[in-house]
């Protein structure tokens, strides 16, 4: 077919009108036709800001995986008391470390009290990550960073090892998270008072990469709060699933990861007993989850030494136990204690035989009330593992436990 | 007495006109019209034929083409197109706009009817139209198919590190060349309506290479609209321009004809948004043109021949040509990847202003020669080559020859099976990947470390289940990943860590490019070398990560 050259005609005015509106009308109606992830990559290119869909939050409180055992032969009432009563909150009130309010926060929960004045309440720890003014009255005589960072569309939490910063990576979260702390509490910055735990949620999401160094606490704080709600997109469009952070979880060696690989796994503990109730994981990656765990388990029963301890390479398996180790024995109380903690909400076929269980509380139970009350105090973070994972054994949790006992024996 | 005897009458038969001997010096031509064409075409079919000839014969590369291959099947496999990326552990849940995804089905569906001689004649077939196209240009415009072939082959030698690899650049490159040959046609056409947008349709498709083109009609309405004021020195003029306006009308059509594919707006942005990614600046490719590159020397000798031919050659220069090169060769100069885009036009110009050059020389001697005074109009080919049909039998049997010869009609016609090893590059790791598959049960069954390049070869040989840790699709990669590729890739202090914490078992990579990881490798403890051949090593760690986690 020859088409003959282009006329000399002028180009009609009404025709190209026309086609502007065609051309126009086509652009607009495939803008309407975006998909959401275009939609942001599309935002994210216009504003030169990443975006990130809001994710909804459908509870006031979040979820609590409870324990599934009471075991007294494991600790026994007054040893657990005696535990606890070591590892109350009391902590000197200037420079006190966020790292050491969260991990003090996590055991005690927000509605914790204590007899003690020196102790501080669920509520004080509270509103010292949670109150900026607060916070400044810890750091009066020496200005640090603030704690809490305002972002245009949200509040972050400072996560490094300055003075007055969280040590881990949406820490603050989690802890605040599993203190029982509602998704209004309000989260008072340097200049802004109208941002509560939802927003500092929606900046975590925002801020989450599923390849950062630390994940374990995002699993646990987004495993807590999001469900029924099982994926969603992070910043750069990335689909994220509790699938692949599960998949994170168990990725690579197991002697990485926080306090010798052990946070990596009670978070992957915890993801699995979400599923139970809320079927956030596909069934191939809970089968995966599950064998890893099984794993961990036999890892677990080769490397126990006889005094009933594991040691921070345990990861090793019996190899664990010959390998020249200068393990000082805080990394003992690491392993132990939270190995103690994952086994007290994981089911009885992940679990070393119980006598082995009871030999590592033993052990963990002679070291927390031998240890030196300035040991106890530098090193709260690992002995608050402890406590817990002594309470969850007895089917409780530290405050409540603490609650009744004292109502009843009064302070040991 | 004399006696007169008279010849009877000689009886003469009635004259019958005689039929008209042939001449035999000159046969006629019953070819139709349509099908007599002139030696010009002939010429061009060949240069253009043998360029296809040889690079039908061109080993597949070894990076990218397996990759699209991977990614065609798999959207043939689902009848979908993937929505994230569907091979890489480590991208798994990234977004994933295919925006190569016709040719990736194209490749694929060739493959799986006619083995790897389809790719190479795809390769072949996308560098030979562009060509095609270059040539059509130059010659409607100097009237030689010579200058054509000047043309094509200071594109060729510009653009060939951008020749070199088998992928759906290719086509696009095709579609672009084609589109300059459009726009710069003296004489528009009218199907030029209907050609432009389906261009751009079947272009968008094909590779996200597209906004190139919108940005020559643009580059070109400019310049036009440039000219006219320039002229004129009234803007109201540059609106009433019929060219102006002809290519603005293009542009827009263009751009909602680049809306047809699965993506509609999204791979506008995607492609974008691509351009963006971090992970690309490590890469080759989008590293600046530099003269330390092969292709950037012989870019700048083109940019001086350019400068040269430019002071010059007695043509007016359009604005437009000034925008293309500069706007094209400043791109290049960014990210070496655009000189695919800048060769063929800066072919084109280079060539033009030579061929106007070259005739104004030859009519600044004709005029002094006295004796040649008269003969002053250069001899032009179509004048001198008549449309014959021997010329069209002589062009189809090119044409032919061309593709019988080539690979993909070896294997077609005569059922040539040559092995997988005569069609792709020396590069490509295939012993080694054989023996991994081989071995599977012996191999950990953990991620592969992987050279990047290689990738693409390793999900396609193992049928996307070969957990790789990079592949082509570089872009995709979190930035964390890809940094992390480049420590261990470059024997970083932290390699070792890196590859336990991704729970890597084996290790495939180029022992030649890698050869001070590959020797750490040997002297650790942990690993041991399971495999090598001249090409590629393969190291696996004799207590695997994988298999301590699930068993």
């Amino acid at each position: 077919m020859k088409f003959p050259p282009m006329s000399a005609r002028r180009f009609p005015l009404l025709k190209f009108l026309s086609l502007q509106a065609f051309v126009l009308a086509a652009f607009a109606g495939a803008w309407l036709c975006l998909s959401d992830g275009s939609s942001q990559a599309l935002a994210t290119a216009v504003t030169g800001r990443s975006q990130a869909i809001v994710v909804p939050v459908a509870r006031e409180l979040p979820l609590v995986v409870e324990p599934l055992y009471d075991d007294p032969e494991l600790v026994g009432d007054e040893e657990l008391a005696l535990v606890l009563k070591r590892l109350r909150p009391i902590f000197p009130r200037r420079e006190m470390k966020p790292n050491h309010i969260e991990h003090a926060l996590r055991i005690w929960g927000v509605d914790a009290t204590f007899a003690d004045p020196a102790a501080l309440s669920g509520a004080e720890l509270r509103d010292f990550l949670c109150d900026h003014a607060t916070f400044l009255m810890a750091y009066r005589d020496e200005p640090v960073e603030p704690l809490l960072m305002e972002r245009p569309r949200g509040i972050a939490v400072r996560w490094d090892r300055k003075p007055g910063g969280s040590v881990h990576h949406d820490h603050w979260l989690a802890s605040l998270t599993e203190a029982g702390v509602r998704i209004d509490q309000p989260v008072f910055g340097p200049s802004r008072r109208d941002s509560d735990i939802g927003d500092v949620l929606q900046e975590a999401l925002r801020d989450f990469r599923v390849d950062e160094a630390e994940v374990e606490w995002s699993a646990m704080a987004f495993g807590l709060w999001l469900p029924p709600v099982r994926d969603w997109r992070d910043r750069d469009g990335r689909t994220v699933s509790f699938d692949l952070i599960a998949q994170r979880l168990m990725r690579g060696h197991k002697r990485f990861g926080v306090c010798v690989g052990t946070h990596r796994v009670y978070s992957l503990m915890l993801l699995v007993r979400l599923d139970d109730a809320h079927g956030i994981l596909t069934p191939a990656i809970r089968a995966d989850a599950l064998a890893h765990l099984a794993k961990v388990r036999d890892l677990l029963i080769e490397s126990q030494y006889d005094e009933g301890y594991w040691h921070g390479n345990w990861s090793q398996g019996a190899a664990a136990k010959n390998a020249a180790t200068d393990d000082e024995d805080y990394r003992r109380v690491i392993a132990t204690g939270h190995h103690l903690e994952w086994l007290a909400i994981a089911p009885p076929e992940l679990h070393p035989p119980r006598e082995s269980l009871r030999r590592a509380a033993r052990w963990l139970i002679d070291e927390t009330l031998s240890v030196p009350e300035e040991t106890l105090r530098e090193r709260y973070t690992f002995y608050s593992h402890v406590g817990n994972a002594l309470a969850l054994w007895r089917g409780t949790h530290p405050a409540t436990f603490w609650r009744e006992w004292t109502a009843t024996h009064g302070e040991p | 007495m004399a006696a007169t005897i008279e010849d009877p009458p000689v009886f003469e038969p009635p004259a019958v006109p005689r039929p008209e001997l042939p001449d035999a010096s000159s046969l006629q031509d019953r070819m139709p019209h349509w099908l007599r064409w002139p030696r010009s075409v002939a010429g061009a079919t060949f240069v253009i034929g043998v360029i296809f000839l040889l690079t039908s014969h061109r080993p597949l590369w070894h990076t990218d083409v397996w990759g699209h291959l991977s990614y065609g099947r798999w959207i043939v496999e689902h009848g979908a197109l993937p929505q994230t990326e569907p091979f890489m552990p480590l991208a798994e849940g990234v977004r994933f706009v295919d925006t190569a995804w016709l040719s990736q089905v194209l490749g694929y569906l060739g493959y799986r009817a006619f083995g790897p001689s389809a790719l190479q004649f795809l390769y072949a077939a996308g560098v030979a139209l562009a060509a095609g196209c270059l040539m059509w240009a130059v010659r409607r415009r100097t009237g030689s198919v010579i200058w054509g072939t000047v043309a094509v082959l200071a594109f060729l030698v510009v653009d060939w590190q951008q020749l070199v690899v088998a992928r759906p650049q290719i086509g696009a490159l095709a579609c672009f060349t084609a589109l300059f040959a459009i726009v710069v046609a003296k004489r528009p056409s009218r199907a030029d309506w209907f050609v432009v947008p389906a261009l751009f349709a079947v272009w968008a498709n094909l590779h996200g290479s597209f906004p190139v083109g919108l940005g020559l009609l643009a580059a070109c309405c400019a310049g036009r609209a440039f000219d006219v004021f320039r002229r004129t020195r009234r803007p109201g003029a540059m609106l009433h321009d019929r060219k102006a306006r002809r290519l603005f009308v293009l542009l827009e059509l263009a751009a909602v004809a680049a809306l047809v594919n699965p993506y509609g707006l999204g791979l506008y942005v995607e492609v974008f948004a691509f351009s963006n990614s971090p992970n690309l600046a490590s890469l080759l490719d989008w590293e600046p043109l530099t003269l330390r590159m092969h292709q950037g020397r012989i870019a700048a000798a083109m940019a001086l021949a350019l400068v040269f031919l430019y002071r010059m050659t007695p043509r007016r220069i359009a604005a437009a040509e000034v925008l293309l090169l500069v706007g094209l060769g400043a791109a290049a100069l960014w990210a070496s990847r655009f000189l695919a885009w800048w060769a063929p036009v800066a072919a084109y110009y280079a060539t033009i202003h030579a061929a106007a050059c070259w005739r104004h020389a030859r009519s600044v001697a004709a005029a002094r020669d006295a004796d040649l005074s008269n003969d002053d109009e250069l001899p032009d080919e179509a004048a001198s080559s008549p449309r014959t049909g021997k010329w069209a039998v002589v062009t189809l049997g090119l044409a032919w020859i061309c593709f019988g010869y080539s690979s993909f009609g070896l294997t077609v016609l005569h059922g040539d099976t040559l092995p997988l090893a005569m069609r792709v590059g020396a590069r490509t790791p295939l012993a080694a990947v054989d023996y991994l598959l081989a071995n599977r049960d012996d191999i950990p069954a953990g991620m592969v470390f992987n050279t990047y390049e290689w990738g693409d070869y390793l999900l396609w040989a193992g049928n996307g289940e070969i957990p790789v840790f990079v592949a082509s699709h570089a872009h995709l990669l979190p930035t964390e990943i890809w940094q992390q590729y480049l420590a261990v890739s470059n024997r970083g202090a932290a390699w070792e860590e890196i590859l336990a914490r991704h729970g890597v078992d084996s290790v495939l990579i180029d022992r030649h490019r890698q050869a001070a990881l590959a020797a750490s490798l040997e002297e650790h403890e942990d690993w041991r070398l399971s495999y090598s051949d001249g090409v590629a090593s393969l190291f696996v760690r004799r207590e695997p990560i994988k298999t301590i986690l699930i068993e």
